[in-house]
């Protein structure tokens, strides 16, 4: 017999008390909503070590980009324009499409990442990523990240954020809340473990 | 003082300045956890769903992980069977002989420390390198982890700086934290890079999608998957959720419970495999369905391994991790080694001054003490009580049968809140080395009852 037959076998001959599947609209219901959402998020972000800013009217994101990160000189980015109100905004700050890159290994010394957030979400400063290149790694690798994330697409929680993410094509996606991070050494919080270094939400 | 626990935990607090480091440390995290919890009003509602689900899911384990090895079967990764430990780390193995692989890099999971996985591996000529930066410098020093969450918590940073210069070409005397770190990174960079294959554990299989979810600060799971084309992740089975709204309760409860932040970091959820790669899936049971037949302990399949449970224990916080004998120290690991092998692992049941602190502030409502006095009363049967322990009883059984005596005690207890915490914990008093001293009461019962303060 496989090892398969003999785990299910097992799990059949061993399970007891068989307990119903949990209701949780009640519990959704309940959760945590905000009033404004838009300052929770941009709360809650800096909180995680994050920084949340919002274009105004007017205002070029490029420009936004580049006074964030004004060393910056490898810049990816995923995404070609934005649209705010009824004008589009190319981005021009970018020098490359992640894409281009032959290897993965390729993208280490990217400076700063532009990528596409969908979903925010409030209690947490989370913000969902669905893959839409091949090159996942871009979404790590690069010294800092920055998220465009249209204001209209804030959740309260991760029980309204559930509902609504979609893995995509590529069959992966992520929450990202604020930059990497790791307190492995006596617990003293140090940002840039792994991942991006720094981490910008622009809210259009 | 007579068990293995209780003579390493001598030598742990041998050394009194890391002894108080770690113990107030880990009671700042415990208080972080505290603080953001109150900030969700509905916490106690979320904790019930998410014992909830865990019950109904390890109750139907069958029906989900066929559902999930057919959903994943249907996005394009292989899945794999391992009924124990060898057939486990074999699976790895072949799959890396297959592919030739010389260099793998592993994020953290538990289930790998469970299975020995690196040992296996290492012994037949595979580079393994762990990338959590705990679990490497304590791979560097050949050490094991000593919490579940924070593995390195036991390690000086002057231990760690000495060890950067030796492995990383870092500056000597250079001790800061952020320095280090960023050594490390720097260090892995190269090895995420050069590695043929990634592993992940899971946090979460999700039947209704066939995805798996794994949770990091560190960004490395990542770092890993999205650079060799070829991924394995293996979960025990009990991590099986139905669906994502099961994942709404829980990724609210992991990092709030375990480190005090709101979310982790990363909540990464692998679907497909990466186009023209593979993604390789592991379902293991070592001995956890053995578990389900076992009313008493079942629960503690609901564990998320979030940690919370050894932050608050006044034990684990004044004994370290390696004076359990099993590998999962605290109140978790305490229920999980006696049902591995308990003539193996008793040692560890004195390990706990029954406070219920662990099964208070569990996000999956395992019954952890519940459980530790439940194995206590077995070890007459096993024929291993503890001596001390029985006088200990024994002294208490003393106290309550002279009301004069007792009544005396009771009334100076409030002193001992007022001492300062070296008096306390002295080392004559052996007792505060393994338990939390309670808070005694101001006024006692029988005097308020005297005052007509109780109605
Ligand atoms: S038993 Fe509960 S508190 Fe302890 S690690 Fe598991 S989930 Fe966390």
């Amino acid at each position: 017999m496989s090892s398969r037959e003999d785990i299910l076998q097992s799990i059949r001959r061993n399970t007891r008390v068989r307990y119903e599947k949990p209701d949780l609209s009640g519990l959704e219901h309940e959760a945590l909503t905000y009033e404004d959402k838009l300052s929770k998020f941009c709360e809650i972000l800096k909180q995680v070590g994050g920084q949340a800013v919002i274009l105004k009217d007017k205002e070029n994101v490029n420009d936004m980009i580049k006074a964030a990160y004004p060393e910056a000189k490898r810049i990816a980015s995923t995404i070609k324009e934005i649209k705010t109100g009824n004008t589009i905004q190319p981005i021009t700050c970018s020098t490359f499409h992640p894409d281009d890159v032959e290897n993965s290994g390729d993208l280490d010394g990217t400076d700063v990442a532009i990528v596409d957030g969908r979903i925010g979400v409030c209690e947490n400063g989370a913000v969902w990523l669905t893959q839409d290149v091949e090159q996942r790694a871009v979404y790590f690798i690069s010294e800092a990240l920055v998220i465009i994330l249209d204001r209209n697409n804030l959740v309260n929680n991760m029980h309204e954020a559930y509902k609504q993410i979609d893995t995509g094509e590529y069959g992966y996606g992520v929450f990202i809340s604020g930059p990497s991070k790791t307190a492995d050494i006596e617990q003293a919080l140090v940002m840039g473990a792994h991942g991006a270094r720094s981490v910008t939400v622009i809210l259009i | 003082m007579s068990t293995k626990h209780s003579k390493a935990a001598g030598k742990f607090l041998e050394n009194k300045g890391l002894a108080a480091w770690h113990d107030e440390t880990l009671w700042m995290v415990r208080a972080k956890r505290d603080k953001v919890s109150k900030e969700v009003p509905e916490w106690e509602h979320l904790r019930d769903m998410a014992s909830a689900i865990k019950m109904y899911s390890n109750s139907h384990l069958e029906q989900l992980l066929m559902e999930f090895e057919k959903n994943a079967l249907a996005n394009g990764a292989h899945v794999y069977w391992a009924k124990d430990a060898d057939e486990y780390c074999s699976i790895v193995y072949n799959i890396l002989k297959g592919h030739q692989v010389k260099h793998f890099i592993k994020s953290k999971s538990m289930l790998a420390e469970e299975c020995g996985l690196n040992e296996f591996l290492e012994n037949k000529g595979i580079e393994v390198v762990e990338s959590d930066l705990g679990e490497r410098i304590l791979q560097l020093m050949h050490k094991r982890p000593s919490h579940i969450v924070l593995p390195a918590i036991h390690v000086k940073k002057e231990e760690i700086g000495e060890l950067f210069v030796r492995e990383m070409g870092t500056e000597p005397g250079n001790n800061d934290q952020t320095y280090l770190t960023h050594a490390a990174r720097k260090n892995l960079r190269r090895k995420f890079i050069e590695a043929e294959a990634a592993m992940t554990g899971a946090n979460f299989a999700v039947a209704s999608t066939g995805e798996c979810v794994v949770c990091t600060n560190e960004g490395n799971a990542d770092m890993g998957t999205s650079q060799p084309k070829l991924q394995i992740t293996a979960f025990g089975m009990e991590k099986i959720v139905p669906d994502r709204d099961a994942l709404g309760v829980f990724t609210r409860l992991l990092a709030r419970s375990g480190t005090g932040q709101p979310i982790t970091t990363y909540t990464s959820h692998y679907r497909k495999p990466r186009k023209g790669g593979e993604l390789h899936i592991i379902i293991v049971d070592n001995g956890r369905s053995r578990i389900l037949a076992d009313q008493e302990h079942v629960k503690t399949l609901n564990c998320l391994r979030c940690g919370a449970c050894m932050n608050t224990c006044p034990v684990y916080r004044r004994s370290g991790g390696y004076s359990y004998t099993y590998f999962i120290p605290g109140p978790i690991g305490i229920n999980l080694g006696m049902l591995k092998a308990p003539l193996h692992y008793y040692d560890n049941v004195s390990a706990c001054s029954l406070c219920y602190s662990c099964q208070n502030v569990c996000p999956a409502k395992v019954n952890l003490a519940d459980q530790i006095y439940h194995w206590r009363q077995q070890l007459h049967t096993l024929g291993v009580a503890s001596s001390s322990k029985k006088l200990m009883s024994g002294g208490m059984k003393f106290l309550m049968s002279r009301p004069a005596l007792f009544n005396f005690a009771l009334k100076n207890a409030p002193i001992v809140n007022s001492l300062p915490r070296g008096m306390i914990y002295n080392d004559l008093n052996d007792w505060g080395k393994e338990r939390e001293i309670p808070e005694f009461a101001k006024e006692s019962f029988n005097e308020m009852w005297k005052k007509n303060k109780v109605k």
